[in-house]
């Protein structure tokens, strides 16, 4: 279980970017996190990283508090952020090379496979289009197997095409071992498509604001009503976070405005 | 990526990335036009005394330059200058990047190292190296000790200074994967650091090398019984600049050969960049 308690982090410069933020995920469970720009989404995901320390509050992982980055967490980026220096197979072991020769390659060549690249895995990162990058970095992530995987709006700079079939392709390789995912993102759709349970935030500072629960059944049919639903009801609490307030008649087509707007 | 790029060390890439730049967009010239102009002029030379329109005492024509390589070669002297001005060149540079690249990386890690060294050694930089070498004569001596220690000065600041610059400006995000593995100390060094400022490594490696040879010749003008510095002094001092100019050649061949040997080397290891001019051949 994945806990933060009160998580507020303020930065050298007094901007307040994240206040008593309090959320329980369980294990499996993917939480996707939307809101408008400086509402605190990175910094959430970064002091749970342990790449950042809060400034109060204390994030959990069952028993263990998280003051820098571990073991059981993972983390993908919204660039595929690979070591040019190290072919494909070396980038998705850069994480276990304590393990023995024989088990690494072993893990390298299963996820490897599992993500579709195995004809890949000795190129170089240079070659690759960036959509095949950014399947190497989930592999990367996910080869010393996390608990937790924290994802930055890591299909943000992909085509439209690219995004929705490596949102089913994540959707595949969690079903694997099923670790808690948090995702950070700006696509309301997205957010839609793979998570358990929504949370929205709102800025200045980040605050939870609203969550709402997305308990359609998988796999998810992105045209259906039940889907059209709560990507509406999402983009509208989106609306209220900004104190667009809206009436409920016209929330529908209000909201799809705002949907071009809140971000 | 064919195999020929996998196998290759792109040499030449790097040698004349430069040119290749200018000339991209029409042809690959022979690399063997640059050529012309020295052979040209050293032809010319040579015509100019064969004809009695010089008597050539002064600035010799080619061939007695290569008579004058060629005793010196036949006598071994060649041989033993050649060698002594390695031998301190050698132990110079590897004194100076040993020494240059270890505070460089602690310097570009730590920030407080960086603050409380730095300053003195951009201090220590801004003098002349050669105004050292009084000093380095009174405390060491005027046989190797100071001029190994010369040459390595020389080759320090350049290493230093390259080493320090390029983790310094080693990609945050590159740093961060780093981090989110657990990585810290020497193993974000050796595993993140070291391989990213590999590149300008090899630059600052080679701009030490190319200054190693610059200071082996101070060294030598400052009392040496041996090595092409000597035999320049000697040129002077006997009136010879035949053999003044065969040790320049000397010098000129093994510099650029070393430097050769140290780009070939570590092509090798550089294979992953993605450079503009790599590029062009994929």
């Amino acid at each position: 279980m994945l806990s933060l308690a009160r998580v507020t982090k303020t930065y050298p410069n007094n901007v307040r970017a994240l206040e008593e933020f309090t959320l329980d995920v369980a294990p499996g469970e993917i939480v996707a996190i939307v809101g408008g720009s400086g509402c605190g989404k990175s910094t959430l995901l970064r002091a749970i990283s342990g790449l950042d320390r809060p400034t109060k509050g204390l994030v959990h992982l069952d028993d263990e508090v998280i003051t820098q980055p571990h073991e059981k967490i993972g983390i993908i980026f919204q660039e595929p952020r690979l070591l040019p220096w190290l072919t494909v197979a070396e980038n998705v072991g850069f994480g276990i090379a304590h393990l023995p020769a024989a088990e690494r390659k072993e893990r390298i060549a299963r996820t490897l496979d599992r993500v579709g690249l195995s004809d890949k895995a000795d190129v170089w990162p240079r070659e690759l289009s960036g959509g095949q990058a950014q399947r190497v970095a989930i592999a990367r992530a996910l080869v010393p197997r996390p608990e937790v995987l924290l994802l930055d709006e890591p299909f943000s700079a992909l085509d439209a095409f690219t995004r929705a079939d490596l949102q089913d392709h994540l959707l595949d390789l969690w079903a694997d071992s099923r670790p808690t995912l948090i995702l950070v993102t700006h696509d309301v759709e997205e957010a839609v498509v793979l998570a358990d349970r929504i949370i929205v935030m709102r800025p200045r500072p980040g605050r939870l604001f609203e969550e709402i629960d997305a308990d359609l059944p998988r796999p998810r049919d992105r045209q259906s009503a039940a889907f059209d639903h709560v990507k509406r009801r999402v983009l509208a609490a989106l609306d209220r976070s900004l104190g667009r307030t809206i009436s409920v008649d016209d929330r529908a087509t209000k909201s799809e405005d705002g949907a071009a707007m809140w971000w | 990526m064919s195999i020929f790029d996998m196998t290759f060390p792109s040499v030449q890439k790097a040698e004349s990335a430069a040119t290749d730049q200018r000339v991209r967009h029409s042809w690959r010239f022979n690399p063997l036009l640059g050529l012309v102009l020295p052979v040209g002029i050293a032809a010319l030379w040579e015509l100019a005394v064969y004809l009695g329109l010089s008597d050539g005492r002064l600035v010799p024509p080619p061939s007695v330059i290569a008579a004058t390589l060629w005793d010196l070669a036949k006598t071994g002297e060649l041989w033993r200058h050649t060698q002594a001005t390695v031998l301190r060149v050698a132990a110079g540079f590897g004194l100076g990047v040993v020494a240059g690249t270890l505070l460089g990386a602690i310097a570009g890690y730590s920030a407080l190292t960086r603050t409380i060294i730095d300053p003195t050694l951009q201090a220590l930089r801004a003098i002349p190296s050669i105004a050292w070498v009084p000093l380095f004569i009174l405390w060491l001596g005027i046989f190797e000790a100071s001029k190994v220690t010369l040459i390595a000065v020389g080759v320090f600041f350049p290493v230093y200074l390259g080493v320090m610059g390029a983790i310094l400006s080693v990609d945050r995000k590159i740093v961060e994967v780093g981090r989110a593995f657990r990585l810290s100390g020497p193993a974000l060094v050796r595993r993140i650091l070291l391989p990213a400022v590999l590149p300008a490594y090899v630059v600052s490696l080679r701009s030490g090398l190319g200054l190693g040879w610059m200071f082996v010749v101070a060294a030598e003008f400052m009392g040496a019984s041996e090595g092409l510095g000597y035999l320049l002094t000697d040129g002077q001092q006997l009136g010879k600049p035949a053999q003044i100019v065969a040790a320049i050649i000397v010098f000129a061949i093994l510099g650029k050969t070393t430097d050769w040997l140290l780009t070939a080397g570590t092509a090798p290891f550089l294979r992953w960049e993605d450079r503009f001019h790599a590029r062009q051949e994929a």
